[in-house]
């Protein structure tokens, strides 16, 4: 089961974004558990630089609009070679939902997700100390203006309950004696940068990057209790506490299980619902109090564990837009340079309901079968197929001069749909899946399959019909 | 023009410039060439979801301003990626545009003459074109990138030759190009962190700098001007900073960046009394300690320092033009012996 290639590209397509044959096949030779600890462990990454992105695209590197900070994540989770790493991070963006609508300020975006790329993977308390820190979440949640004397509860409460704990594990004193713990917590010119934000201004030179400042002048340095504790609590001290809460490790180990496993309800409705697999959630809660709050450790025990491997599993969740188009543009390589495409590939992201950098509240993106309707089922069949089936692209092109080199795949309708199937991703479909593509590949339709001519335009066109099917869709 | 240094080869002159998407500004200005007359040419790059940020904008170091040409598309007189300019002998304007993969040229006033080039990798054929310049018989030499060299042209776009390097020590996607009085090319060789001399028959003379952030050594350097006296001025872009290196390629100076508010800025904070108030109290030199300690998150933060200086441009005067792409903005130096 350790070299299972189906098993290691159902990792690859939930822990990261997907890869094609190839790719699994080389993890496959160094069996499951190591996929696993190079993905939690990636080394040095290997990725499109960022002064060769920022060459290209200068809005990449001066950030002054609202897309910049989401082109360039994309290409990062198109081209890295640490996906988890991304992937971690889109997990906690779902959940620390940030959005320019309100920041207004690319760059504070862009160094959110630097941050939760650098801690999103450690200690879950550092995690949140660098998120009450951060400039793009104090303005969000206007901590700015959360003062000694008057306090402004926005960022208390949201950390207590879509942060860290969920509703009914607290109480409304608790909220208000957070908020006092993180009075003075701002960002540096508060009322210079506030207001440039405010007008959308980049006059006259650009945007100016934001950073923490702390003002103990600001700071209500009072008794406060919190959480059944009493003392002068500081911001650092209150996350202390939230950290020790049997209540955050469930709350971040059902989050982990939604995200990784099984999509779980909305989470308003966790209160009033049981998680489908407690005795995953008791596991996963045990794990954190024993690594210290370590969210690698949590993932290892996951990815390792009989319900994230099972076949029951695989397929069962739909691939949000970002994944979907992150994986996409992996498997075409198209962005082996930087390209202006950058802009389209992001938008379709977009135009299927996931706009990076600009969820549509604080709660984040409703996840799983929500990412479909009609509208957005063509926008994402529509846009995978047409990328999979241009043949002009690198990654395209290479499957296909693979798939071509032996004749043996193209010697049949069967051979030739079990080779793209594995090319795409080692993908497995069901029996209706099957026989649509069966059907199509048996059509002669302009390109009949032909041993002793150029396969090469059908083999493109069977690749583009597994790219519209619901399993590529689906991870 | 006011004076700050009093050290050094160079002291800082002035700021032009500020951020605008259209009209009196620039938006990710990316180079600047400046005509016998005085008369500069700013080429705005501009956002690639926002056409109408791309132009050449047509003023002077004191701030007049003359309007602007060009704009974003593949019909004549149009561009996509402009990258960079230079100006013939005749006083007519050469852009490139990089997704375009040509050279378009324009008179003086703007008016569209013609253009020249096709995507690919034979002999005078391009792929993704950046750095441009003139020798003294209007021959054209550019910077031709992601073929990793060089190529020769007449000004109408006739292939004269290519060139590399030497052996395999090829260029890795060259940026910024000059021509110094005596016909040599210095090219910034981008990927290899470097500024190498060429005669101009295309043989390397020499090789400066290596990658690094100690003096001499380069980031990622994008664009070279050589003066007369053979000083040699680098955009060490990757560094955020401007070195001058002396005709040996021995360091000299480097230069941070020391930004003021330009004429053109003033009038904005004239008009808009709160904004200008609210940046009068606050302190835009704040030394912090940087999450990622990097020049480029440096000068992000702060404004005076350079922000993706670009293009390095001398006028007949000797004035040195740094155009700094993140900050919409150039920073005038002269020397400080002249």
């Amino acid at each position: 089961m350790d070299n299972d290639i189906g098993l290691i590209a159902h990792l690859m397509r939930r822990a990261g974004f997907g890869a094609n044959r190839e790719q699994i096949g080389v993890h496959a030779d160094g069996g499951y558990r190591d996929t696993v600890e190079a993905l939690l462990s990636p080394g040095e990454e290997d990725r499109m630089g960022d002064h060769l992105i920022r060459r290209f695209h200068p809005e990449l590197s001066g950030m002054m609009g609202p897309n910049a900070p989401g082109q360039n994540w994309l290409y990062r989770m198109a081209t890295t070679s640490a996906p988890l790493r991304e992937k971690m991070a889109l997990f906690w963006h779902g959940i620390f939902a940030t959005g320019y609508a309100k920041v207004i300020h690319g760059k504070a975006l862009s160094d959110q997700t630097r941050m939760l790329r650098t801690f999103g993977m450690g200690s879950f308390k550092d995690l949140l100390i660098q998120l009450s820190k951060d400039p793009a979440m104090i303005i969000w949640l206007d901590n700015q203006d959360n003062h000694k004397g008057a306090i402004n509860e926005n960022f208390g409460r949201e950390l207590l309950e879509l942060f860290t704990m969920g509703v009914g594990n607290y109480t409304e004193r608790d909220i208000k004696e957070c908020a006092r713990a993180f009075t003075g917590w701002t960002i540096a010119n508060r009322d210079y940068m506030e207001l440039r934000s405010q007008r959308d201004s980049d006059w006259p030179y650009g945007r100016i990057a934001w950073h923490f400042e702390y003002h103990p002048e600001d700071h209500d340095d009072g008794e406060k209790e919190f959480l059944g504790q009493r003392g002068k609590f500081n911001g650092e001290d209150i996350i202390h506490i939230i950290c020790q809460q049997e209540a955050t490790a469930r709350f971040i180990s059902r989050h982990l299980y939604s995200f990784f496993v099984s999509d779980e309800p909305p989470v308003p409705e966790w209160r009033y619902t049981s998680p489908a697999n407690p005795e995953a959630i008791d596991q996963l809660t045990r794990v954190y109090f024993d690594s210290n709050y370590d969210i690698s450790a949590m993932l290892r025990v996951l990815f390792n564990a009989k319900y994230f491997q099972s076949q029951d599993s695989w397929y069962s969740k739909v691939k949000s837009p970002v994944e979907l188009v992150a994986g996409v543009l992996r498997l075409t390589g198209e962005f082996n340079r930087p390209r202006r495409e950058i802009i389209d590939r992001y938008f379709q992201a977009s135009y299927m309901g996931q706009f990076l950098n600009n969820p549509p509240s604080v709660e984040g993106w409703h996840q799983g079968t929500d990412w479909l309707d009609t509208g957005t089922l063509v926008e994402r069949v529509n846009f995978a197929s047409q990328q999979i089936g241009d043949s002009n692209k690198p990654g395209i092109r290479e499957m296909i001069e693979r798939i071509s080199s032996t004749p043996d795949n193209v010697a049949t309708p069967e051979n030739l749909i079990r080779v793209c199937l594995e090319e795409m991703g080692v993908i497995s479909v069901e029996e209706d899946t099957m026989k649509v593509l069966m059907d199509f590949a048996s059509q002669g339709n302009n390109h009949p399959l032909n041993a002793k001519s150029d396969n090469r335009q059908k083999i493109s066109e069977v690749l583009q019909m597994v790219a519209s099917t619901k399993e590529f869709q689906r991870s | 023009m006011k004076t700050t240094k009093t050290t050094g080869l160079l002291e800082y002159r002035l700021t032009m410039g500020m951020t605008v998407m259209e009209g009196q500004g620039f938006y990710y200005p990316v180079d600047t060439t400046i005509a016998a007359d005085g008369r500069m040419y700013v080429i705005s790059r501009s956002r690639d979801e926002v056409a109408r940020g791309v132009r050449v904008t047509m003023c002077t170091v004191d701030g007049e301003y003359f309007g602007n040409f060009g704009g974003f598309g593949d019909e004549d007189g149009q561009f996509v990626w402009p990258c960079c300019s230079a100006i013939d002998s005749l006083g007519r304007f050469y852009l490139t545009d990089e997704e375009l993969h040509r050279i378009v040229v324009f008179d003086r006033s703007g008016k569209f003459l013609y253009r020249w080039g096709e995507h690919g990798s034979a002999d005078g054929e391009l792929d993704t074109p950046s750095g441009i310049a003139f020798d003294s018989h209007d021959d054209i030499y550019v910077a031709d990138t992601y073929n990793n060299r060089v190529q020769k042209f007449t000004n109408n776009g006739r292939f004269l030759m290519s060139f590399s390097g030497p052996g395999e020590d090829t260029m890795s996607l060259p940026w910024g190009l000059t021509i110094d009085s005596y016909d040599n090319l210095y090219v910034a060789d981008w990927g290899n962190d470097s500024i190498r001399k060429f005669s101009s028959d295309g043989i390397e003379l020499a090789c400066f700098g290596t990658a690094g952030k100690n003096d001499g050594e380069f980031c990622r350097p994008s664009s070279v001007a050589v003066d007369s006296d053979g000083y040699i001025y680098v955009a060490d872009w990757g560094n955020e900073r401007v070195q001058v290196l002396n005709s040996e390629g021995v360091f000299v100076e480097k230069l941070r960046g020391e930004a003021t508010i330009s004429s053109w800025a003033q009038n904005f904070l004239n008009i808009n009394v709160e904004e200008a108030s609210a940046r009068n109290k606050a302190d835009l030199n704040l030394q912090i300690e940087y999450v990622e300690d990097t020049p480029h998150e440096e000068s992000s933060h702060i404004e005076k320092y350079f922000w993706s200086p670009t293009s390095v441009a001398l006028d007949k005067n000797g004035l040195l033009y740094v155009t700094e792409t993140n900050r919409h903005r150039i920073q005038v130096y002269a020397r400080r012996d002249r």
